[in-house]
């Protein structure tokens, strides 16, 4: 028998229908898992299969959608089961194919939910590995509502058989998946990682299917699957009805037929019947496998970027090179740091965004796995894995939710040998730079020669030439006064090879004054010759005013719309150097929690007094206040907490004045949610105050084991423990803690606080001091800071 | 999908009517406290918010005292049964703000912790609103015992799951339990709901 994956190339083919429908009809009670059928009544899932194979179908899906580890102690033996009753049914029959049906694993990924990414693989792994063996004919990925949970399961199947892999997932009426991802992003995704066959079931009926099918046309390179709903569950007269019946399901079938879907099926409320109507009626519709689209995309785990003529800014700033607060950040690994980058750059007008974590004293790839993980529980823009390292490459393109870029190959062998593997296995857009064991060539040509080696090699591991995408290099014209020339006709001669095109903008004027001269006018000119992606500053006033002109002014936007919103917002910001007003001050600011203007008071009192005064004598005395009218209920928490951040900001432009050596960091306390427990709130709100009264947190997150605690404690030398739990069963967490903190070291002081506790649970668990609440925690930390100089 | 009777409900989120009472008692100010902040957090939640419900209207038995059969699971429970007395229905159903809320808390916490902690709480008092407005669509007509949710009392917080499996809940609300029966999206509530019988009003 043919392969499925060569069937569909000749011609439609057709998946069964509804399972659980056609069990009930059968006596299956609701609520009741139909897998254990395979075994307890095989018979009936060898009608229910024949009765989908006698209506014409050419795919059946095994009854093991619910199978897996985790819910069923014998999930094997109802595997095994569910394949032989398949096999029963196909017995004799031509173009029978056996699609093994793996559902999701019913729990959500981290970091929203709390199953890790490789403990999903292995769970769908162990599945797959049972299947293969039983003889399944291809793998059938169904009903997925996260695209990362699709991942795992993708990957478990290319790595543990060599099976074909059919993927679809439940899109919402407003064409999402339940986590966010839209039909273009899943495209992306899954093409990016080798899958057969993509598209959609469940959740929606065909006529709302139309439109998501339109965008799948539009972009996907393998045939689409559809396997609509019939319609909608109503109760009428007491009875579950579906609202499409077989004849105007199959009429819609015939339009998502035309428009391209090349295998046609159905999920909840379908029968036999529904599946005999639809192939009867489009048996006879011409036919066309999906050719190559053209798009160059990166995905995260909700939108896909399309790198085309649109620039594309990728944000150069999570990058520790030159930059010696995130080096700081890295080593110390204040991830909140990072994830504030992350959020800024996004909100400057970012696409992508560069994650590099490369230093030479930390675990590279630990750190970038952390980063990429973090960045992305926080901003959907795609990211760019930035490293030297291979092994770091490959294992942060694993955990990515999406199809990434990936920065970046060259012409060595070296280089090509280690990184177009990865690409292949995982996918991703893929920077290739033109230099190889010769250096970065003098000439435009000779890069072009590198590009297009790299392309042909890439071509070899079956990556496409519209992934790949070539950055010719720029290197700063105050060494070398060509090179920006050179760097243009290297974009020009690229660009024609077929590819797209990148350049690190910012190095051509590396050891110039006024930097921002030179690169975005050198943006400008690249832009004019063909640049697609420009990895650069988005914090940059004029590289964006260049970006956003040059849309204007080259028909990319529309009405100039993008362009008059930018240019209103930059009217509407004041200079960083103008006065803030004249009615106001840098106390009351504070004391009202009006955090921008704080920062403007702070900054014009600067230009005048020392940073010691400005924090002693207006900073302080505000908090104060704000805290004792909240001590006396004259103030609320979230007032409490507005003023602190309006504190902290005002604190943070102290602190650029003070170098970094005279920094005060004699103030210090680890703070950390206890094991178990996931609520993190209250321990947040005594981080930002702490940090407003310039103490140096090192903030653990929640669900902290002990011995992390200590570990931090003893590497700060910080004396100083604050210990926050919500639940009342993971108050035995904090007092294993506390004991282990005051075993190790009797000196170490811990503070607890958080809902359930009080000071009579404290006084048990050995703590040394209960905060009521967060002033409470402040003024004791000041105290103990205060006695201990004494 | 097996259980093809469980009904979907929606909201809009203009007609999410947040109770300013809970809302104080989540912010711990009183009544009448305002900001232009907590006025900007509560639009921005409700544009990101996708209020859904899903439910059953299932038979109870209690025949067995303290026990609280319905079908599909079977709770023993002192404080259940006597809050389903006089009952031989229940609406058993969750509700869920969706996965974007999460999301968004997620940044706020890297971005403010004021608007983090406004954001929270407007949260939890908007879900709480939501499953209030659908309990009161469901009790149109009939006399309802007080809702109860599993981890209430004595029943155990597991039941969380013979519940939401029921209801479809994962592929209807994409709810998800983690390990320790909680939530996830976190702004999710899952209730029962007993039908009096011969109360008809």
């Amino acid at each position: 028998m043919k392969s499925i994956v060569d069937l569909i190339k000749e011609k439609r083919v057709y998946f069964d229908g509804g399972t659980g429908t056609v069990l009930q009809g059968m006596g299956l009670p609701a609520g009741q898992s139909p897998e254990r059928w395979n075994i307890e009544q095989p018979e009936k899932i060898i009608a229910l299969h024949k009765a989908y194979l006698d209506a014409g179908c050419n795919i059946i899906k095994t009854n093991t959608f619910g199978l897996n580890r985790e819910k069923f102690p014998d999930y094997q033996a109802l595997i095994r089961a569910g394949i032989a009753c398949a096999k029963e049914a196909v017995k004799g029959r031509e173009e029978a194919y056996i699609a093994y049906d793996m559902g999701p694993t019913g729990r959500l990924l981290e970091p929203l939910g709390d199953l890790p990414f490789e403990e999903a693989v292995s769970i769908f792994a162990d599945n797959v590995r049972t299947a293969a063996e039983c003889g399944a004919d291809l793998v059938l990925i169904e009903t997925m509502n996260d695209s990362y949970e699709t991942k795992a399961a993708v990957l478990a199947v290319r790595e543990n058989s060599d099976l074909p892999v059919f993927v679809t997932n439940v899109y919402d009426a407003g064409g999402k998946l339940m986590t966010g991802a839209d039909p273009a992003a899943m495209v992306a995704l899954l093409e990016s990682l080798g899958v057969d066959a993509l598209g959609m079931n469940c959740s929606l009926g065909p006529d709302k299917m139309l439109s998501i099918m339109d965008t799948f046309r539009q972009y996907a390179s393998v045939p689409v699957i559809v396997n609509p709903n019939a319609g909608l569950p109503e109760v009428r007269d007491g009875q579950t009805v579906y609202t499409i019946d077989e004849e105007e399901f199959s009429d819609y079938m015939v339009q998502l037929a035309e428009k391209g879907a090349s295998v046609l099926g159905g999920c909840c409320g379908t029968t036999p019947a529904f599946i005999e109507k639809t192939i009867a009626k489009t048996r006879n519709l011409p036919y066309a496998c999906p050719e190559e689209k053209p798009f160059t995309l990166v995905s995260s785990y909700t939108h896909a970027v399309v790198i085309d003529k649109d620039p594309v800014l990728i944000g150069e700033r999570i990058n520790p090179t030159g930059k010696p607060k995130l080096k700081e950040a890295l080593r110390s690994g204040d991830l909140n740091y990072v994830l504030n980058e992350a959020i800024r750059q996004t909100e400057a007008g970012a696409h992508i965004l560069d994650v590099n974590a490369g230093l030479p004293e930390i675990d590279e790839t630990e750190m970038m796995l952390r980063c990429v993980t973090a960045i992305q529980s926080v901003t959907d823009a795609p990211l760019q894995i930035d490293s030297t390292k291979p092994e770091t490459l490959a294992a942060a393109m694993r955990v990515y939710n999406g199809k990434p870029l990936v920065n970046s190959v060259n012409g060595t062998e070296e280089s090509m040998n280690a990184v177009l593997p990865i690409v292949q296995k995982y996918g991703g857009g893929l920077i290739a730079l033109t230099i190889d064991e010769n250096g970065i060539p003098d000439t435009a040509a000779e890069r072009a020669e590198i590009a297009e080696k790299i392309i042909e090699r890439a071509a070899q591991y079956g990556i496409k030439k519209k992934d790949i995408i070539v950055d010719p290099l720029a290197l700063t014209i105050s060494s070398n006064p060509e090179s920006a020339v050179i760097t243009l006709e290297s974009v020009r001669l690229i660009r024609q090879l077929g590819v797209k095109t990148s350049l690190g903008i910012s190095n051509i004027s590396f050891g110039l004054p006024q930097r921002e001269l030179i690169t975005s006018t050198f943006y400008a000119n690249a832009l004019h010759n063909g640049l697609n992606c420009a990895i650069m500053n988005p914090f940059s006033k004029a590289m964006m005013n260049t970006y956003y002109t040059f849309r204007a002014l080259n028909g990319l936007d529309t009405g100039c719309v993008d362009y008059i919103n930018y240019a209103s917002a930059q009217s509407n910001t004041p200079e960083r150097s103008s006065a803030p007003a004249a009615e106001g001050s840098l106390h009351s600011s504070i004391v009202k929690g009006l955090k921008d203007e704080a920062v403007q008071y702070a900054r014009s009192l600067l230009a005048e007094l020392p940073p010691l005064e400005v924090i002693n004598g207006h900073i302080v005395p505000a908090l104060n206040e704000i805290g004792a009218a909240f001590e006396q209920k004259k103030a609320y928490l979230p007032q409490l907490l507005m003023s602190a951040e309006a504190a902290s900001a005002s604190f943070e432009e102290v602190k650029k004045l003070i170098p970094a050596d005279k920094a005060d960091s004699s103030k210090a306390i680890v703070l950390a949610t206890v094991k178990g427990d996931i609520h993190d709130i209250g321990k947040n709100i005594v981080k930002v105050l702490m940090e407003s009264y310039g103490f140096t947190v090192y903030d653990l997150g929640r669900d902290v084991p002990p011995e992390m605690v200590l570990q931090c404690a003893l590497e700060h030398e910080c004396k100083l423990v604050g210990l926050s739990a919500l639940m009342t069963t993971t108050v035995p967490a904090m007092a294993e803690t506390i004991e282990l903190l005051h075993r190790t070291d009797p000196t170490i002081c811990t503070m607890v606080g958080g809902a359930v506790l009080n000071q009579e649970y404290a006084d048990m668990i050995g703590a040394d001091f209960y905060g009521a609440d967060a002033m409470d925690s402040v003024r004791f930390a000041e105290r103990f800071y205060h006695s201990a100089a004494e | 999908m097996t259980n093809n009777d469980v009904q979907l409900m929606t909201a809009a989120a203009d007609t999410i009517a947040i109770n300013r009472n809970e809302l104080a008692e989540r912010l711990h100010t009183d009544r009448n406290f305002d900001s232009p902040l907590l006025q900007k957090c509560q639009d921005r939640l409700l544009r990101t918010a996708d209020y859904r419900c899903v439910y059953i209207r299932t038979p109870v038995d209690l025949q067995q005292e303290n026990v609280c059969d319905f079908g599909f699971m079977t709770i023993p429970s002192r404080h259940l049964y006597r809050n389903l007395t006089g009952c031989q229905e229940a609406f058993v159903m969750a509700v869920t703000a969706g996965m974007a809320v999460d999301r968004l808390l997620l940044r706020l916490n890297v971005i403010s912790q004021a608007e983090h902690f406004m954001t929270d709480a407007l949260a939890s008092a908007a879900i709480e609103s939501f499953c209030n407005a659908v309990s009161e669509k469901l009790k149109v007509g009939l006399d309802c015992a007080p809702r109860f949710s599993p981890g209430y009392g004595d029943v155990s917080i597991t039941f969380q799951q013979p519940l939401l499996q029921r209801l479809n809940a994962y592929e209807l609300l994409g709810i998800t339990l983690n390990t320790a029966y909680l939530m996830t999206p976190v702004k999710s509530i899952t209730a029962i709901m007993g039908i009096r019988c011969n109360h008809l009003s």
